[in-house]
């Protein structure tokens, strides 16, 4: 059963076509990864999907509902209800500890629980660091941070836009693990990866190019 | 944990977090609640302040014979009845005669009124020394002192001389029938007129026989020189008198001059010639010269300095007339409309004219206003640059924190949140700010008022509920235009890639 569903998608900023006729359907349960060389669209894709931006054209179907005829207030619910997001600069509230950013992401979506989010940063191996600042994580920590964040409403889709792009490899390895963990509990996951490594751990890789999806690599050995 | 809770945890965060930002906001509001606490403390004080200070600029009802008789003090008394016992910061009854420093030939006017009453409807007479307390002391104006040089502790002789009829002025003079029992009295110029001299005349009274002639004759030859006018007084010389008629007499025919006063002898003579009848009998009193001793110089920069003042009860006692004041000085603190009611029924009771000093109640009311206004204008202008100054920094703030407030958006954030958020921030800016500014401006206000007023201020415990609740106001007023710039904010522009 298709989670998402995105039918001939198309994007265009002046003459520039960043998205160009696209077409993808990702099961409930899918590990997706996207690939592409820079400026081919993919963070455009992600920012539709992720109920941030609107298709100059197409139709995005998201859970049964198509957003790309919604309002942006409608945007919004779908977003915090649905989608838990992941950013390659792990953005967090700076004057917030790491619990109360997790927090921040309970209180939009229902009810700040801080047990609650202190067991998300254990997950992620951070219940030592909860009350330290941003500014006091290393890169990698932040970047778990926005992980237990992302995952705190059980959100269907999680969205992750270069998730390890900053990271080293040890903290790469802790994140896509956490992924592997995610997906296990039936979690969706749509990962946009410059690096092949964190593609080949997807069951199937999305490539752009100019826009245009160019090819689709189901990975043969994904689960063993 | 409850929303709620979350929410204020957050917004603290932010302001304890982020403080040199937001302090600069919150000394904004704390100026501007400051200044506005201030001026809305003085502006309820103002009216009391003002009434007080008017009160001190002098009498504002002034009470004067009714009619062109005299104004006697029970008149007095009884006319001030109708002004309210709390309204009456003062009554000050002024009586005025002429006294004479024999020694310095000069003449001094003298005013005998009640030193208590004094203090009060005139509070800004300053007098260097003090006032009098006792009997035969006297509070000397400064142009007077300058004059005849006299000091605090200084003594002075002053000397009363009887009112006389002026011969060359009476129309009665001299062709009024002699009647037996009248009582004349007359002056001429005698010695003491002649250049040089101390510019006084011979003072004569007569009284005048059943038989229709001289009974008795009293001269003041004060003014005349000592051992050779001055004989003109004495019984020797004024016996030549009795039983003389008291017209048409000649000197060396009908009285022989004193040897060595003949231009003093001869003054004696017109002065009984020319004497007019005096009605008041009680007046014609000897000359009366008593010491004072001068406590106090007042210094007012106006006319009141060319005046001695001395007690009712001494002037009283100098004169020998009492009970009659020339006019009244009345301190009123009541509005226009109430001073001139008092007035129409003082004089309706036909005791008193009462006259209102227009100049000092007009300057009130105008002052009031004009007062009000300002404080008016400089309130609206503080607040409109209390609401620019915060709005500017709340409008950095919102630019500082663009990628923050694009992250909570892209977290689930609706534009309501977003705002609830920012004006949350604002309103606690507002009361912090205003409580501070409260406390600020108690002080403010208080130094304005020691300052201009010279006393202290009343604190109301109104100002602080409506200090703070302006101030936020003022915040979240200052915060609607950041606030729909945060609304604005697209996460996806924000939050995308490098
Ligand atoms: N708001 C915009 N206005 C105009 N052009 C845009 C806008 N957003 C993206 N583009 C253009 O669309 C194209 C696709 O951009 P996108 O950010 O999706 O690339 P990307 O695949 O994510 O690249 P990278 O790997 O560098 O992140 C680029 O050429 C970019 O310049
Ligand atoms: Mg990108």
């Amino acid at each position: 059963m298709p989670l998402l569903e995105i039918r001939n998608v198309s994007k265009i900023y002046g003459e520039l076509k960043a998205l160009d006729d696209v077409s993808l359907h990702v099961d409930q349960g899918e590990w997706v990864a996207i690939m592409g060389p820079s400026g081919s669209g993919k963070s455009t894709m992600m920012n539709i999907i992720g109920c941030m931006d609107k298709p100059s054209m197409g139709q995005v179907i998201l859970d049964g509902v198509d957003i790309s005829k919604e309002s942006s207030k409608r945007l919004t619910d779908i977003r915090r209800d649905k989608i838990g997001l992941i950013f390659q600069q792990f953005h967090m509230v700076n004057y917030l500890t790491a619990v109360e950013n997790v927090m921040v992401s309970q209180y939009y979506h229902s009810m700040p629980d801080e047990k609650e989010a202190l067991e998300a940063l254990e997950r992620v191996g951070l219940r030592e660091r909860a009350r330290h600042l941003p500014s006091q994580l290393s890169g990698g920590e932040q970047q778990r941070v926005c992980v237990a964040r992302a995952l705190i409403n059980h959100p269907e889709l999680i969205l992750a836009d270069e998730p390890t792009g900053n990271l080293d490899e040890a903290n790469e390895n802790i994140v896509l693990d956490l992924f592997r963990q995610l997906h296990n509990e039936g979690t969706t996951l749509i990962v946009v990866t410059h690096d092949p490594e964190v593609a080949e751990v997807a069951q199937r890789t999305v490539v752009l190019e100019h826009g245009r999806m160019v090819r689709e690599i189901v990975n043969e050995r994904f689960g063993k | 944990m409850k929303r709620r809770a979350m929410f204020f945890r957050m917004i603290t965060a932010s302001l304890l977090r982020r403080r040199s930002r937001m302090l600069i906001a919150l000394l904004s509001i704390a100026i501007g609640a400051t200044i506005l606490a201030g001026l809305v403390t003085v502006y309820v004080d103002v009216p009391r302040q003002m009434a007080a200070q008017f009160r001190s600029y002098g009498a504002n009802m002034i009470l004067m014979p009714a009619g062109s008789g005299v104004l006697s003090e029970a008149d007095a008394e009884a006319a001030q009845t109708v002004i309210p016992g709390e309204e009456l910061v003062g009554a000050t009854p002024y009586r005025y005669v002429y006294l004479n420093m024999v020694r310095r030939q000069q003449t001094f006017a003298a005013a005998g009124t009640e030193f208590d009453q004094v203090q009060k409807t005139s509070p800004y007479f300053k007098v260097v020394g003090r006032y009098p307390s006792e009997p035969r002391q006297v509070l000397v104006g400064k142009s007077v002192a300058d004059t005849i040089g006299v000091k605090e502790n200084s003594v002075m002789e002053l000397t009363w001389f009887p009112p006389s009829v002026d011969a060359a002025e009476s129309p009665a003079s001299g062709a009024a029938e002699i009647a037996p029992g009248m009582v004349l009295s007359g002056q001429a110029a005698g010695f003491g007129m002649q250049e040089g001299m101390n510019n006084k005349p011979v003072y004569v009274v007569v009284t005048i026989g059943d038989d229709g002639t001289i009974a008795s004759l009293t001269v003041d030859t004060s003014g005349e020189s000592e051992g050779f006018g001055t004989q003109c007084s004495e019984s020797f010389f004024t016996d030549r008198f009795i039983g003389k008629p008291a017209r048409d007499l000649e000197l060396g025919k009908d009285v022989d001059a004193v040897s060595g006063a003949t231009i003093t002898s001869a003054a004696v003579v017109e002065a009984v010639n020319s004497a007019a009848p005096v009605d008041d009998t009680a007046a014609v009193l000897t000359p009366r010269t008593v010491n004072y001793t001068v406590v106090g110089i007042l210094e007012t920069g106006g006319e009141e300095e060319d005046y001695i003042y001395m007690s009712l009860d001494d002037m009283a006692s100098i004169t020998g007339q009492a009970g009659q004041v020339d006019f009244v000085e009345l301190s009123v603190s009541a509005s226009q409309d109430s001073l001139e009611r008092y007035a129409q029924e003082i004089s309706d009771s036909g005791r008193a004219t009462a006259r209102l000093v227009k100049r000092v109640i007009r300057s009130e009311a105008t002052v009031l206003g004009k007062l009000q206004a300002l404080v008016f204008l400089v309130t609206a202008v503080v607040l409109v640059l209390t609401m620019v100054s915060v709005s500017t920094t709340m409008m950095a703030v919102v630019a500082e924190r663009r990628r923050e407030i694009g992250l909570r958006k892209a977290l689930g954030a609706s534009d309501n949140a977003i705002r609830v958020e920012f004006l949350g921030e604002g309103l606690f800016l507002g009361a912090l700010g205003g409580l501070l500014g409260a406390g600020l401006g108690f002080v403010f206000a208080q130094v304005v008022s020691v300052n201009v007023f010279g006393s202290d201020i009343r604190f109301s415990m109104l100002l602080l509920p409506v200090t703070v609740i302006v101030s936020m106001m003022v915040a979240a007023l200052s915060c609607l235009l950041p606030v729909r710039r945060a609304v604005a904010i697209d996460p996806a522009l924000v939050l995308k890639g490098e």
